[in-house]
């Protein structure tokens, strides 16, 4: 393996791209699937604002996009994907399919985080004469806080993963590299490389995250 | 006496060899079925006719038919184009060479955009799909049309990173070949694969901007080895290949899908 002939410039390239995307979508995604995931809690069986209706709906949904294959969304989402992000090309048109795809899955990891705090907090809030708003604002988002960072931080590190799934309609990034250059030419230096690359990202990403549930935790 | 014993018999194989002599001289050709091996069946009786019983040996592989041939099992093949016959012999080490150009299956390049190749603009996005060998061919043939110069003119498996003037800034998208009828609305050109464009309901010959010609360097053609490429039956298959009657067939039968390279 000889580090001078792999093209850094592309590698560099490659790596911002998948920051972008990983970045952008995990914005959007939090944005979506945190609202997403608190009414999905609350509208299920025995929550305050139990409403089987909306919660069989919601949930319905959820799993849809859940079950859909990535490939295939990023595919069937590209007529949609032109209407929000102008294009269905490159980061850009990454983006949407990233966070459709996300955005349920975070959503189910919100929604398990709030049903395991102490059914206690909330009752308390009830009683003291809170509405479901204060209670959720007050009371439930920061008991829930360092779960809902840690499923942040397994979120992103999915959307590292699928990023690398862009490559099908040239959203470019580090597996598309790899993919491209590693697999289909055989030049197995860049595929480790770009490999290498990946680790570190999701080794730096799950490092900060643990910090931030130690430091969430301690106060 | 012993003449008389024997005489019979001499006649028997007399007449075998006459009638040798009289009949077809056989050639085996390896084909891939689509559509190889049908223009080779549609060439058939014509060959018959002039004395060469053709033997069509169908393929589904793409190294078998130039092994055989190369080790004389077979006479000749007709799968491939130049670029693979070229990779295939430096690999191999064998030296099959081309006796005749029939068909290409070709390349395209399309455009929700504009409807000349005049009218694209300075910076305009291309697609191009993203593997060696597709990849490197869309480029050729952006090169053909004046667009691009590639450092390698003849680089056949070029990326977009190897291409050194670009007068008119053209961007280039590196994607999936199926995916490229999809982004059709995304881009100004994009270059496609004629079995995806036609399962995308895009007629090569009419909604085409332009598109690989009979000049083409991945022209179809029919192989044989070095040794064997004047033999006068194998230069019969070659002249009925290229005939007005199968120029009509291939035009009729595959609507476009794939042009006459003689």
């Amino acid at each position: 393996m000889n580090l001078g002939n792999i093209d850094w410039p592309l590698i560099g390239e490659a790596t911002v791209d998948t920051l972008l995307m990983t970045g952008f979508s995990l914005l959007f995604t939090v944005i979506i699937g945190l609202p997403l995931g608190i009414v999905l809690f609350l509208t299920s069986p025995r929550q305050m604002l139990s409403n089987t209706a909306i919660y069989q709906l919601l949930s319905f949904i959820v799993n849809v996009l859940r079950s859909v294959p990535f490939l295939i969304l990023l595919i069937v989402m590209i007529p949609l994907t032109r209407v929000l992000a102008g294009t269905s090309l490159g980061v850009e048109g990454a983006i949407p399919p990233l966070v459709a795809s996300a955005a349920p899955f975070f959503a189910r990891l919100v929604e398990n985080v709030l049903r395991e705090l102490d059914p206690g907090v909330s009752e308390a809030c009830r009683a003291m004469g809170a509405n479901s708003r204060q209670t959720v604002l007050l009371a439930l988002l920061p008991e829930a806080m360092t779960g809902i960072v840690a499923a942040v931080i397994v979120t992103a590190i999915a959307l590292v993963g699928y990023s690398a799934m862009s490559g099908v309609i040239g959203g470019g990034g580090l597996g598309d590299l790899a993919l491209r250059f590693g697999y289909q030419r055989y030049q197995t230096d860049v595929m480790i490389v770009t490999v290498v690359i990946l680790v570190i990202m999701v080794q730096v990403l799950q490092v900060f995250g643990d910090r931030l549930v130690v430091r969430l935790n301690r106060k | 006496m012993l003449l008389k014993k024997f005489a019979p018999a001499a006649l028997v194989l007399a007449s075998l060899f006459a009638t040798a002599a009289a009949q077809a001289e056989k050639l085996s050709v390896a084909a891939t079925p689509v559509p190889h091996a049908e223009l080779l069946e549609f060439v058939k009786p014509a060959l018959a006719k002039e004395g060469v019983e053709l033997d069509i040996k169908v393929f589904t592989d793409y190294v078998q038919p130039n092994v055989q041939v190369a080790d004389g099992q077979l006479d000749a093949n007709f799968f491939q184009h130049k670029p693979y016959l070229d990779s295939f012999n430096a690999e191999r080490k064998t030296s099959l060479v081309s006796v005749g150009l029939v068909h290409v299956e070709p390349f395209g390049a399309y455009s929700s955009k504009i409807k000349s190749l005049d009218e694209l603009k300075d910076g305009a996005q291309v697609a191009l799909p993203n593997d060696p060998s597709n990849g490197a061919r869309a480029l050729l043939l952006l090169q053909n049309q004046g667009l691009i110069k590639l450092k390698d003119p003849s680089n056949i498996l070029a990326t977009a990173r190897d291409i050194a003037e670009n007068p008119k800034n053209l961007r280039f998208r590196e994607l999936e070949a199926a995916t490229l009828p999809r982004v059709l609305p995304d881009v100004d050109v994009a270059l496609i694969n004629t079995n995806y464009a036609l399962e995308a309901g895009l007629n090569p010959v009419n909604d085409a901007l332009f598109i690989e010609g009979e000049d083409s360097p991945y022209a179809n053609l029919v192989a044989t080895t070095e040794a064997r490429k004047d033999e006068a039956a194998i230069q019969k298959l070659v002249k009925a290949l290229q005939t007005n009657e199968v120029r009509q067939f291939i035009q009729e039968k595959y609507k476009g899908s794939i042009v006459p390279a003689f």
